[in-house]
């Protein structure tokens, strides 16, 4: 709204796309650099060249992966949420630019420390040589730690929300869990790659020494202690009003019921997406581990690049369902509690603290100004200014037309972060069979805010959560009545229905209250998810009940 | 539909801005100047490297290979250091214009989003040429001319954003045509733009190549002072064309940014007059270099000459962008609350970072080479 918005299709997979090429390699950056070091100190205090040999050799893929794809991803992914989420990106800059100064000393130690470590194997002392891979380890953990903040703070933003500084923001609810976590997927990651690298070689020693040593002491402590980090994590994240167990269909807080939902989950309850996401990391969490103790157990030393390689790409697979799943729980939120994915802002809770009145100015992307305003008001970069306007004309096709295509303008402005029209999370089939009715009704319950406690309260209540249309983690319509409705005239007509923005007048804003209107327009609303295809089929939803049963 | 009733230029959201603007300012200047240095051994080290590796294919020149070495060692460290160097400008431009370089990004689209694989394959580019040169044979000609090719797209999409980030007045026009990339081509201040700063990254590129001459002119003398003669040819040849970019881009600038420059704004006037008088002399100061017996004293002088020069372009620049954004009426953000524990975190962990590289690379660098002449130091 305040910015052009880039018109590809799934922006928000572009992003993933390279946040897990990133992360992936990123945390292995961290782990690799303390392998590297600790390994190399284990090799010259044992005097054993044939270990040495290998690290100086691991020390070469070290650096063409990490300082290459790592850091160039790293900065992929700046360029990519500048361009998919500028809102987003602007308000992170503003409020955490120095942690990414104080992450660039660190970033720059990093880089000069990988690069004299590679280059000083032959000209250093082993002593002045371990120091710097020291370096390089504090420097490239140092970086974790300031990064962990400001993506844990886009999820939990803590005080923030009212106080507006700094570290309320950054030693958020979920820093610490998330820090340690991360850590030890460093650690387990460092572990991996060195098996990858190890299966390379043609000789046996080599492949049993890195395997026992690799496997046990750096894949199997990852084994064991992330999933306590990840346990703490969700507790955290429930506790600063992240709706995990809801998310993942659970049916209470507690880690065995979070946990019995994941493996139990037919896709009725809870947000499928993140459900998916979650098994899957777990999954493949789970299967390198058995590899691993498989590989250390009984082929250590004849293990090849094909199976390792199947190790890698399992990792990635954990790893991408596991920052998958993160993004999952923060939605509906771009930054919690502060502005929605598709970059509209809530007001400010009552105390915050807010520009001094001089300087006062007042946010024409928050939600109440939005609604009040309309959305197409403050729409800096669109050429259709009022849903009203289209509503107006007289002759019924004109209208038809003068709706369809305001309410296209809307879809692109408030929906096309997430849908896109037939492709990933195409909008197309959820809206297919729908009369405008329906979808007004849908669109004006997508999110609602609700207190601690479930019962509706106000969008600056300091403790909000949102009461999601059927779980779905959307943001609210952002738009007035007459929006409403021309993007429920587009929507319908995407789903198959000429006669969409023919209807009179009448048909502009039904009510939520049309909810409770009669069992048919309920039944007819629920197919929204409910369809075959849908993300919870009704089939399964009704499986062995009978026709009086609703 | 009735046009758009809204101004072009985005409007600052509810977070206030975490520092004085002088300091944010102060910080993009600097950093600035260390990526284009870097950037500059890249662009134009890359290019001098290709020139040099075909010349050098003519038998008894082992100057020539001794330089593509050096070069070829460098490249991957020197990409490094760009790289590096170039994040925190561009972090303190959003925080100051990220209004206007948002816009801009987005309007460029795919074109702005393939800057990060192209960086990509051209530093794994230059990383096969230091590993592997040996072995590549005449792939290693095409690998070198296809990693220029790769720096001076990046540089021409740099451009591209730099200039349309300052012309708000297109970018209605732009986003109108519903492209999801678009390059600011129509911008009479594109070509001479990016001309003058690509010739200007070959020109200190030759520098670079005169200022190896002169570390390694007493271990290596007879190699030394023909580097610092090779980069002294490269360095006042190239700077005498670009003179003429340069004004080319004066003289394509708006009347009212040009116009600062001639009086109106001393500081633009001044640092514009300083720079092209100290351009001149060091290009006057290279070319003696280029012909001298002795050329050490002067490349001496020819690089506290080019720093000074660059300092001034920075500013020049610097200048062109305060200059549009005078024309556009464009207003910085109104709300500012200073972080400035943070800022000193930030300033002492960058001066603890500094001293941890300088005591690494000066470890590397005082231990001598190994006796498989491999690495750039």
């Amino acid at each position: 709204m305040n910015y052009p918005i880039w018109q590809v299709p799934a922006p928000g997979l572009l992003i993933a796309l390279v946040s897990i090429l990133h992360v992936f390699i990123s945390h292995f950056a961290v782990g690799g650099g303390l392998f590297l070091v600790l390994t190399e100190r284990r090799a010259r205090q044992q005097n054993d060249a044939l270990l040495l040999d290998y690290v100086r050799r691991l020390s070469r893929f070290f650096l063409l992966l990490t300082l290459v794809f790592g850091a160039v991803t790293g900065v992929g992914i700046w360029f990519t949420i500048g361009l998919v989420h500028p809102q987003a990106t602007s308000s992170l800059i503003n409020t955490f630019v120095w942690g990414w100064a104080i992450e660039w000393t660190m970033f720059f130690t990093e880089i000069a420390a990988a690069m004299v470590y590679y280059y000083g194997w032959d000209r250093l002392p082993a002593r002045t040589h371990l120091a710097v891979g020291w370096i390089y380890f504090i420097a490239a953990w140092g970086s974790l730690a300031v990064i962990n903040g400001i993506m844990a703070y886009m999820m939990t933003p803590g005080g923030w929300l009212t106080e507006r500084s700094f570290w309320s923001g950054f030693l958020n609810e979920t820093y610490l869990p998330s820090l340690i976590m991360r850590t030890f997927v460093c650690v387990g990651l460092a572990g991996i790659y060195a098996l990858l690298t190890a299966s390379w070689s043609g000789d046996p020693r080599l492949k049993a020494k890195v395997a026992c040593y690799a496997g046990l002491g750096w894949v199997l402590p990852m084994a064991v202690v992330v999933p306590l980090t990840l346990i703490w994590y969700l507790m955290a994240a429930t506790g600063a009003g992240i709706p995990a167990a809801e998310i993942l269909g659970a049916d209470g807080t507690g880690l065995p019921a979070m946990l019995k939902a994941l493996f139990t989950a037919d896709g009725t309850t809870g947000y499928p997406a993140a459900q998916r996401a979650a098994l899957t990391s777990i999954a493949a969490a789970g299967a390198v581990i058995l590899m691993t103790l498989f590989l250390v157990t009984l082929r250590r030393q004849n293990y090849g690049p094909i199976f390792t390689g199947l190790l890698t790409g399992l990792s990635l697979v954990a790893v991408g369902g596991g920052e998958w799943m993160r993004a999952d729980l923060r939605k509906p939120y771009v930054i919690g509690g502060f502005m929605f994915v598709n970059g509209v802002r809530l007001p400010p809770p009552p105390g915050a603290i807010r520009a001094p009145a001089d300087v006062q100015v007042a946010d024409p992307y928050a939600l109440d100004v939005l609604r009040r305003d309309g959305l197409l008001a403050h729409a800096r970069w669109s050429q259709v200014q009022s849903a009203a306007e289209a509503a107006a004309h007289q002759e019924p096709a004109a209208r038809a037309e003068a709706l369809f295509r305001t309410g296209h303008e809307l879809f692109n402005l408030a929906c096309t972060k997430c849908h896109t029209t037939d492709g990933y999370l195409g909008i197309r089939p959820l809206v297919a069979g729908k009369s405008t009715t329906d979808l007004q009704t849908i669109l004006s319950n997508l999110a609602r805010p609700v207190n601690r406690e479930g019962q509706e309260t106000s969008w600056d209540d300091p403790d909000l959560r949102l009461a999601t249309w059927r779980g779905r983690r959307m943001p609210p319509f952002p738009g007035n009545q007459e929006e409403r409705y021309a993007l429920a005239v587009y929507l319908s007509r995407l789903g198959g229905d000429d006669r969409a923005g023919f209807e009179g007048p009448e048909a502009q804003g039904a009510s939520p209250a049309g909810l409770d209107s009669g069992r048919e327009l309920a039944a007819e609303t629920c197919l929204l998810g409910h369809d075959p295809e849908g993300d919870w089929p009704m089939a399964a939803m009704v499986k062995g009940r009978d026709t009086a049963t609703p | 539909m009735n046009g758009f009733p809204l101004p072009p230029v985005p409007v600052p959201g509810p977070v206030p801005q975490p520092a004085p603007a002088w300091i944010l300012w102060g910080l993009l200047v600097f950093t600035f100047m260390l990526h284009l240095l870097a950037m500059n051994f890249v662009v134009g080290g890359s290019v001098i490297g290709a020139v040099t590796a075909r010349l050098g294919r003519r038998g008894g020149r082992p100057h020539h290979a001794a330089l593509v070495h050096w070069l070829t060692q460098a490249m991957p460290i020197a990409l490094a250091a760009t790289i590096t160097f170039g994040v925190a400008p561009l972090l303190f431009l959003q925080v100051l214009y990220g209004r206007l370089f948002f816009t801009s990004s987005v309007l460029l689209g795919w074109f702005w989003f393939a800057v990060v694989p192209l960086v990509m394959v051209a530093y794994y580019g230059t990383y096969l040429l230091a590993f592997k040169s040996a072995s590549l044979g005449r792939w290693g000609g095409w690998i070198r001319w296809l990693t220029i090719l790769i720096f001076v797209t990046i540089s021409f999409i740099f451009a591209n954003n730099m200039s349309l980030m300052l012309r708000p007045d297109l970018f209605r026009a732009i986003y109108a045509s519903g492209s999801t990339s678009h390059a600011n081509l129509s911008d009479p201040t594109l070509w001479p733009r990016y001309l003058h700063f690509t010739l200007a990254a070959v020109a200190i590129g030759g520098m670079w190549v005169s200022g190896y001459g002169l570390v390694c002119r007493r271990r290596r003398p007879e190699f030394g002072q023909w580097a610092m003669r090779y980069g002294a040819h490269w360095f006042s040849g190239v700077t005498a064309l670009n003179l003429f970019m340069g004004f080319w881009f004066l003289f394509s600038l708006p009347r009212e940014t040009m116009a600062r420059f001639m009086g109106p704004v001393p500081v633009a006037t001044a640092v514009l007059g300083l720079g092209i008088f100290a351009g001149m002399a060091t290009m006057t100061v290279m070319f003696l270099a280029a012909h001298a017996p002795r050329p050490a004293p002067l490349v001496s002088g020819g690089i506290g000459g080019l720093l000074v020069t660059v300092v001034c372009m920075v500013l020049v620049r610097d200048q062109v962008r305060r200059g549009a954004l005078a024309t556009m009426n464009f207003e910085p953000v109104p709300w500012v609350e200073p972080q400035w524990t943070n800022i000193s975190l930030f300033l002492v962990l960058f001066v603890a970072g500094a001293a941890a590289v300088v005591w690494m690379v000066r470890a590397l660098v005082m231990a001598g080479r190994p006796e498989t002449g491999d690495g750039p130091v």
